[in-house]
Order: C-alpha cells, then structure tokens, then sequence
C-alpha cells in the first residue's frame, strides 16, 4: 500500500495471539472455492430478500395484469442492482463500516439525520407489509393470524439472537435456496417459453399502451428490485462479517450471483402472475391467486405459493429489520454485531426487536388495503432510491477516503449516474402522473 | 487471509474464515472528519432534499387518491 495513503488507516491491534484456524487445501481451485464459499452469504441475502412479500405482490400483479410483457424490465434492472451493490460491497470491505455511521462522519448530523430518518420510515412502513403478507399466507393456509404472526415476530426475533453471526447466515441463506421452488412453480404453470424469452428481450407494452397503472407499476417494480435498506444492509453485513480486502472479488461474485438468482426468482414470480392471466382470473392479491389457481394448478402449486409468500415475508423481515438496527445503533455508537450475545449489545437488538414487534402488532389491529399499501410503499422506496444512491455515489467518489484502489473509477461514474438519471426520470413520471393524470390514459 | 504454509512434503493453502482471521487495517473514517463540499454540491444536496419531500407527499397523495380517502371524507 502506498505510503500516502497510510495516514488514512487505522491500526488495529489483533486480540487473537494464536494463528487462525481455518481449512487446509491443496489445489488452487480448492483454495478459490472455499474462500467464495466462505465470503459467500451477504450478496445473495440482500438480493434475495429484496425478493420479499411486497415484491411477490408485485412481480405476480404484473404477470397478473399485463402477462409477460414488463419481463424485459427485470433484464435491466439486473445489472442495475448488481453495479449498485458493488459499490457498497466496495466500501464495506475498505472500511470495515456500515453506510449509516458513513454518512454522518462525512456528511454531518445533518444530512446523516435525513438519510436515517428515510430508511427507518421506508423500512417500517415495509415492514407492515412483510407481516400483512404473512397473515394473509398463514390465513389461507389455515392458520389463525392472531396466533401466526406473534409466533413468527417471536421466531424472527430468536433467528438473530443466538450471538453468532454463522448461524444467522446458514439459516438465511438456507430460506433463500428454496426460492429455487419458484422455478418449480413456473414450470408447473406450463409457461409459455417462446413468448417469454421474446418479452425478456425484446421491450414491448400491453395492447391497452403505457396507461397510468402500467406506468407506476414499472416504478414500483425498480422500487421493489432496488430498495434503500439494501444499501445499509450489505454493507453493515460485509461489516459485520468482517470481510477483508483480499475477499472482494469474491464478494462480487457473490453479489453477482445473488442479482441473477434474484431476477430468475421474479421472472418466475411474473410467469406465475401470467398463468392466472391466460386464464382470465381476476387478480386480488398473491395469496388469492394461490388459492384461485388450484382449480388447475393443483393443491401442491397452491400451498407451495403461500409458503413461498410466508418465506419471502420472513426473509425480508429479517433482513429490513436487521438494516434498521444496524443503522440506528452504527450512528447511536452502540455495539452492533450479530457475533455479540444480547448482554453485549442489548440497544442493537432492541432496535430490531422493536421494529418486529410494531410492525406486527399493527397488522393485528387493522384491515388495510394490503395490495394498495404495499405498491405504494414500492413505489415510496423507488422515489427514495436516488437519493440514497447519490450519497453513495459521492462517498465512492471520496478518494481521500478510499484511494484510487477502492475509489469509482469513470466508468462506474457513467454507469451510476446513468442509473440515477433513469431513476429520476421514473420518479419525475410518477409525480405528472399524480399531477396531471390526464397526460396518462388510464387503463 | 489465505497463508501459504510450506508443508515437509507438499505445498497447502490454509484458508481461514473471514470471523476466524486477524482484524484488518481499515481505512479511518473518523481520522478524515466530514467531506469537503463545494457550494453547489450543497444546494444540489438541499435541492434534492426539498424534491424529496414533495415526492414523499405526492405518493401520500396518490395513495390516498387510490384508496378513496378523499371521497369518503366528501361523504
């Protein structure tokens, strides 16, 4: 490392006196394999819960509404996601910080207070709709919500809590891989293949033209596949876990990995919407649709769509919840990892607890219009999102920080600001949308 | 951190869990204090602020538009 930039790094003194254990391996492919498999985790998890109960909604409501054709939306968005997420990958592992204590020792109380202030409203509202989702799902499988949800804050709440970062990641990362049975779903529904890859690669819009529900569907579907708290959240979980200079290209790969699995998984989710759409029925919410496409799908397509629906409510709870925590308690000072017990960082889990606990009490108490509630929350985080991103973008522009090592280089500038330039746009078409809603036909 | 160790009779690889290894020098946050911002990136940063809040409320707006809120409170 270049000896101007060693005034920028602190010296931490090890607490381990012994040599790490670790795994001995003979080949260099061996080698590569088990460090990727090691760094392996927080890409994936943040991709793949992002694929949570608002984005089944949405993703389903889309195949549901306008059949394949906002399939080639999800194909941009995957290098969309990905460029995004390197970045934070990037200043998590030069670092060793969460974005949220980032911005307030480089921006100030101020614009930290803001930024804070933004995830924590989006992520609760989020949150609300994770535990609708899951009394909706519990309740079509049979389940009383009253007793469901408590159970599943409380199960939530114990998957953190052990005091062992491994042991959260193996059991996520577990939740995740059986999204893979969205692919069995969507092959089950027979889909049809051709028009498919057509729709993926080929932009096109339904016979109805670009009306006002297609339009603010595509924005809550960026909303939904780029979400603020991922950016907090990777990058306190790359923290968290410690990653070192050395693993960030495996680090990306594991995010890149995670952005493609992701994708597939919502394409899926789109086809499953079409099936119900090439059958005429009317589209209410996920949970119905499960329920109404046994008729020909059968009763294992039906239950395996609720369950995927609980599954992704649960994922996305845990992961937004953990963002919040790690957010507050990074700008708070307080300990904040999932390696410490309770005792040790009792404000950190709180803070999640907290989040879980509102959130599901909520549910209980009104009957909202869910559906609506959580496109407009997708929609909320989509106009959200550049702002987010611009901090990051001027944070990976700090070069007296990062170095020319870590630091963006142009390309990543254009790429970036070409991504927040189209996510200004969108929000810009929301808001004539919403002003002058007659520039949209309505359809 | 991989360590090559020299085995008597073989080259190996040890490869160690990122919890597992010795902390890593970081780059310091704290040491560097806050960013240096020109005048117009502050007014881009105020500007995109006030934009937010407009949006925030027009989102409230719309969804409040969609659930019929405005014409129950006319009822």
């Amino acid at each position: 490392m270049p000896a101007s930039n060693l005034k920028n790094l602190t010296i931490q003194i090890p607490d381990q006196t012994t040599a790490p254990r670790g795994w001995a391996v003979r080949s260099l492919w061996a080698r590569n394999l088990v460090t990727f498999l090691m760094v392996f985790g927080p890409g994936l998890i943040v991709m793949e819960a992002d694929n949570d109960a608002g984005a089944v909604s949405t993703y389903v409501q889309a195949g549901a509404q306008y059949g394949t054709h906002l399939l080639w939306v999800l194909l941009i968005l995957l290098p969309m996601t990905y460029f995004v997420q390197e970045m934070v990958v990037r200043l998590g592992i030069a670092t060793g910080q969460g974005h949220a204590a980032m911005i307030y020792q480089r921006f100030g109380k101020w614009w930290g207070l803001f930024s804070l202030s933004d995830l924590l409203l989006v992520n609760f509202l989020t949150l609300v709709t994770e535990f609708a989702a899951i009394a909706l799902a519990l309740s079509k499988l049979g389940v009383d919500p009253r007793f469901g949800v408590p159970l599943s804050a409380v199960a939530l709440t114990l998957l953190v809590a052990t005091g062992s970062y491994r042991r959260w990641e193996r059991i996520v990362v577990a939740l995740c891989l059986l999204d893979t049975t969205w692919l069995a779903v969507a092959w089950c529904l027979r889909p049809p293949v051709n028009e498919i890859i057509r729709s993926s690669l080929i932009p096109s819009v339904p016979q109805s033209g670009i009306t006002a529900s297609f339009v603010f569907l595509i924005i809550a579907i960026v909303g939904t596949t780029i979400a603020p708290w991922q950016l907090f959240f990777q990058q306190s979980c790359v923290a968290d876990k410690r990653l070192r200079f050395s693993d960030l290209r495996w680090a990306r790969l594991d995010t890149l990995a995670g952005a493609v699995f992701t994708i597939v998984v919502a394409a899926c989710m789109e086809i499953a919407g079409n099936a119900s759409k090439m059958r005429a029925l009317a589209f209410i919410d996920p949970a119905q649709m499960a329920v109404d496409i046994r008729a020909f799908a059968g009763v294992g397509v039906e239950t395996a769509i609720l369950l995927l629906m609980l599954n992704a409510a649960v994922l996305g709870t845990t992961a937004i919840s953990l963002s919040s925590a790690w957010a507050y308690a990074e700008v708070r000072g307080w300990p904040h990892s999932l390696q410490l017990p309770l005792r040790d960082a009792s404000g950190f889990y709180l803070v999640y607890l907290v989040c879980v606990a509102l959130a599901a009490a909520i549910v209980l108490i009104p009957r909202a219009p869910l559906q609506l509630i959580i496109l407009s929350v997708q929609v909320l985080a989509g106009v959200m999102l550049p702002s987010a991103i611009i901090f990051l973008q001027l944070l990976l522009n700090d070069r007296e920080l990062l170095g020319p090592e870590f630091a963006n280089k142009s390309w990543n500038n254009w790429i970036n600001w070409t991504i927040i330039m189209v996510l200004f746009v969108l929000s810009l078409i929301l808001a004539a949308q919403v002003v002058a809603p007659e520039l949209f036909p309505q359809g | 951190m991989r360590t090559r160790t020299k085995n008597e009779k073989r080259d190996a690889f040890l490869v160690v869990h990122p919890l597992d290894d010795l902390p890593e020098e970081k780059r310091d946050v704290s040491a560097l204090g806050r960013m240096p911002m020109t005048l117009s990136v502050r007014l881009s940063l105020i500007a995109l602020r006030v934009y937010l809040i407009l949006m925030i409320g027009l989102v409230v707006y719309h969804f409040l538009g969609l659930a019929q809120a405005f014409k129950r409170v006319a009822h």
